[in-house]
Order: structure tokens, then sequence, then C-alpha cells
């Protein structure tokens, strides 16, 4: 496909923005509006100065990455309109502030190559577990932690008793996390792959290949009991686990890790009252349904209710289920799009998971193969996760949906991931 | 608005959808496809073995080609420096890009990932051989 072409793809998702939130005016009784002006000139000016940075700096960059993230971007950007018009105008400036980050990693990556990125790894590892730990910050610092929802993630800036800006910084966190892991294994790659131990007929890796493994899983748990983050937790260690097998090959050390997880997370339930929660929520919603079950609950009427085409943008109630902008936003785009409108948004995630990976398979050495598959990892495993939470195929993780939930940092730092992939699958042909 | 035309929107919403991914898929699908079989068509036809553990030749590579037969013996293609291996040991077979291994009957046995070899084995990257104390791994 040619950049003329994803330059219409583009253009056709800025036209189905704005043709969704015209409908969803309509829904209300009104006529379009300067809202749809308004989103078809903002996807469109995001996408599009994105597009003339690829022909810039990545001129042979898949063409496939921008159409589906601007899908999934503008969808997600009509149902939040629809839920709460207030929060798509800030999600619009966090659209553009993510266009801005992305081209200025474009500009760098263009300069400097991908390999500025394998030259300060022990930089990157310290600066994600630095992003990690910040939301412990004391809350009355001007640079301080929040607690939202019982869950430790937010950063505040506060200046003058005003919260100038709030952010996840765990969102960055993962991005440097999937950095320095790609530079590490890779370097490690041989250690890795040589599984030389026997227990009776299983073939096992030396012991000490597993120490960083075993460092993730504190680390994740940690991340579990401390921030109170199951998703966070999943994430770091599925992230690891898949990237070890990425490098390796060997199918042992995504079920290690899956067991060390598992095992950890029942212990977790029978210790920690939030997470006995969470499980209870997803395996007996209706048991507690005034309080535990209630968002859950809602999630699947609304999924119910929607059926096979959906109610219409603006016509269901997706209102009712309690954080519908963020972490239910799937179940709301299922409501009123119904099974045909989900069943295109997982196969729009399916695509984009499929170039990224696409682009491992390509990229020219295993350093970029790891970087390009950890990256698409972080997307696919946070869709998964949230995806299967909202419908209660997995219990539910506090994760934002990628491109699609209202949230500024988790925009950014995806823009930024596709960015990076770009600039991989355009090194292959350098 | 009226029902009629509420369905019609809607309809129109997610049919632009999936003409937006029906654009995409089609040209991706051609690309991943074309992608994979050039890889397979393009990777090299002579595999490697790395010695991973053995008293005298630890890291050297034996290359096969076609067939390679390892051993003890100086008539080997491959020297194998074990006191455990037979004289003519083991013949490693490139078909394609598969590599096969067979035991040519030996006393002391050839293991594949700890498995002992009694009847031709694939063998694929990564796998352990395992000659009395030589490790080979293949790449």
């Amino acid at each position: 496909m040619s950049r003329n072409a994803e330059a219409a793809l583009l253009a056709g998702a800025a036209v189905l923005a704005a043709l969704g939130v015209s409908i969803v005016r309509a829904a209300g009784g009104d006529t379009p509006d300067a809202q749809t002006a308004l989103t078809f000139l903002v996807v469109g000016l995001a996408f599009g100065s994105l597009h003339l940075a690829f022909r810039q700096w990545a001129p042979n960059a898949s063409s496939y990455l921008l159409p589906l993230a601007a899908l999934i971007t503008a969808v997600g950007l009509v149902e939040i309109f629809r839920l709460d018009p207030r929060a798509a105008t800030l999600q619009r400036w966090w659209l553009l502030i993510a266009a801005g980050f992305g081209i200025a990693t474009l500009a760098v990556l263009g300069r400097f190559g991908t390999d500025l990125l394998l030259r300060y790894r022990y930089l990157f590892l310290t600066a994600a577990l630095v992003t990690f730990m910040l939301p412990l910050l004391p809350s009355n610092w001007a640079l301080g932690g929040v607690e939202v929802n019982g869950s430790r993630l937010w950063l505040q800036l506060r200046l003058f008793d005003t919260t100038i800006v709030r952010f996840q910084p765990a969102e960055f966190g993962k991005l440097l996390l999937v950095v320095f892991l790609a530079s590490y294994l890779a370097s490690r790659q041989p250690a890795l792959v040589s599984m030389t131990r026997k227990v009776g007929p299983i073939v096992i890796p030396e012991p000490r290949q597993l120490f960083p493994l075993v460092v993730a899983w504190a680390a994740s748990f940690i991340v579990l009991v401390y921030q109170r983050d199951l998703g966070a937790s999943l994430l770091l260690l599925a992230v690891f686990a898949s990237m070890l097998y990425a490098a390796s090959g060997r199918v042992a050390y995504p079920l290690v890790g899956g067991g060390m997880f598992l095992a950890g997370t029942l212990a977790a339930a029978q210790m920690f009252d939030h997470v006995q929660r969470r499980f209870d929520a997803w395996l007996r919603p209706w048991d507690d349904f005034a309080d535990t079950g209630f968002q859950i609950g809602q999630s699947l009427f609304a999924l119910g209710s929607g059926s096979l085409t959906g109610s219409g943008l603006g016509l269901g109630r997706p209102d009712v289920i309690p954080s519908a902008t963020t972490d239910f936003v799937f179940a709301a785009v299922a409501e009123e799009t119904g099974l045909a409108g989900s069943v295109a948004i997982v196969a729009a995630y399916a695509l984009l998971v499929a170039v990224g990976f696409g682009i491992a398979l390509q990229a020219r050495d295993p350093y970029r193969k790891l970087l390009a598959a950890g990256l698409t990892t972080v997307i696919g495993i946070q869709t998964i996760l949230i995806v299967g939470g909202v419908i209660r195929l997995l219990p539910l993780t506090g994760i934002a949906l990628p491109f699609m939930s209202y949230g500024g940092s988790a925009l950014v730092a995806n823009v930024i991931a596709v960015v990076v992939l770009a600039r991989i699958s355009h090194e292959v042909s350098t | 608005m009226s029902a009629l035309v509420a369905n019609l929107l809607k309809l129109a919403f997610v049919g632009l959808l999936y003409l937006f991914l029906w654009q995409m898929a089609r040209s991706i699908g051609g690309h991943l496809v074309a992608d994979t079989t050039s890889a397979r068509r393009g990777k090299r036809r002579v595999g490697e073995l790395i010695v991973v553990r053995s008293d005298t030749q630890a890291g050297s590579r034996i290359a096969v080609a076609d067939s390679v037969v390892l051993g003890r013996s100086p008539e080997a293609d491959a020297l194998l420096d074990d006191p455990y291996a037979s004289m003519f040991h083991l013949r490693l077979t490139m078909d394609g890009d598969t590599m096969s291994l067979a035991d040519l009957g030996t006393t002391n046995g050839t293991y594949v990932n700890g498995r002992r070899v009694t009847s031709p084995v694939v063998l694929n990257a990564g796998d352990s051989v395992q000659v009395g104390k030589t490790i080979m791994e293949v790449k």
C-alpha cells in the first residue's frame, strides 16, 4: 500500500469520526454543529501531520500502522464525545499533543536511527523503574502521587494550589521497559536458548537464566501490592515472559512465567482484600450486584442490549456503566454499534498486532525484532486484558484500551509506540 | 429523528468501519503472505550446529550442507572428539530447509533434547544434540 493510499485512509478515518459525532448530535435531536468540524479537523490534523512526518523521516515505513491507529482513535473519540463531550474536548487536545510527541520521536529517530535506543540501555532501565515508582511520591508535593479509585497510579503537577496536569507515568514506563528488555535480551540471546539442564524428562534452562524472570515476577508482585494495580502487574509479567519467549523461542519461559503469576495472584487473592474483591466480581457478579458486581453487570447489560447491530450512536444507555469513557469504552461501543461494530474494532486491533509482528519478523537484527515484538505485545496484551475484562472473560483489570480509552498519557505512549514500530519497519530497507 | 433515519445512519457508520477494514485487510493480507513465503524461499539451505559443551571443541561450528557424518574417526566429515562417540556416530541431512538427524546404530547413542534417538528425527533451531559428554545446539 502506498503512502498516498495511507493518506486517503487517514482522511477516511477523519470522515468517520465526523460522521459519528454528527450521528450522536442527530440522536440528541440537534443538527451537526462545530463539534463535527472540530473532530474532523483534529483527527485530520493529528494523523495528517504524523503522515507527513512519516514521509520525511521514515518514507519506507509500513503504511498500515497509522490508518489502523486512526480508525480506532476515531471510533474512540466518537464514543467519548457521546458519553462526555467535555472529555472529548480534552481528548482532542491530547490527540494533538500525542501527534506532537510522535513527530518529535520520529524526528529524533530519523536523525540517529533506532540504534540510539540501544546505546543507553541502563538509562532506560533506571528511567523505567523511576517512572513506575513516581506515583509513590507524597501527595502534597508540587509533583506528587495521587490515589484514584483505590489505585495509586497517578502523578500530578500542582502549582499555586491548582492542578496543572495529571498523568499516569506507568504508561511511559512500559515503553521504557520494553526498550531496555529488547537490548538486554538481544545481547543474551544465545545463553537464553541453550537448555542443558534436565529435570526428569523435561529440559529446562540454566537456573540463572531464569533469574531475570524471577526479578520481573517480584517487581510485578510489588506493583500489585503497593500500587494495588492488578492490570499493570499482569501486563508487566506478560510483556516480560513473551519477550523472553520471542528472544529464545522456548515455550518454557511463558509457561513458567504464567505459572508463577497464577500462584502469586492466588496467594494475593487470599491475602489482600482488593484482589479478592476483583475475583468475586468476576466469578459472581450477580451475588453483590449493588456493589462490587455493579460495573461488570452494567457492562454485560450493555453488551446484551447492543445485540447484533447496536442501538445506534447516542441512542443506547452506555452512560450508566461506571467509568464508561476509560476502562469500559469497549462496552459502550459494543452497546451502540452492536456485535458488528465491536467485532470490527477487535479486527482492527488484530490487524494492528499482525502488522506489528510482521515488522518484528522482517526487522534486520535481533534487537529491532525484539523491540518491535515487545511494543506490539504491549498493545496486544492491553487490548486482550481490558476487552477480556469488559466481556467477563478475564478478571477486570483497570487498563486503558489502546487508542480508544479516554486518557492522555496512554494516547501519547501508544502513538510513540506506533512511531517506533514505523521507524523499525523503515530501517528494514536501509 | 425517525427510526428509519436512525437505523440507516447506524448501518452507515458500521458499514464505513467495515469498508475501511476491508481496504486495509486486503492489502495487508497479500503483504504478510508474500513476506513469509519470500522469507522461506530466501532461507539458507546450509544448517549449522554449535558445540556448546566439549572438552576440546567447545565453541566450534559444524556446517551442514546436504549430508554430513559426524564421528570419532578421521574419515568422518566432521570430527567428534569425545571418548563416548563411535567412529561414525550420526548423520545430519539437509532437505530443503529441514535438518534431520539419524543415529548410525551406536553403542552409546545420540540424545536430542534429552531423548535417545531410535529413528531419524527432524531438528529445529535451538534443539540440543548430545553425544557422550559433548553437547551441540542447532542454530
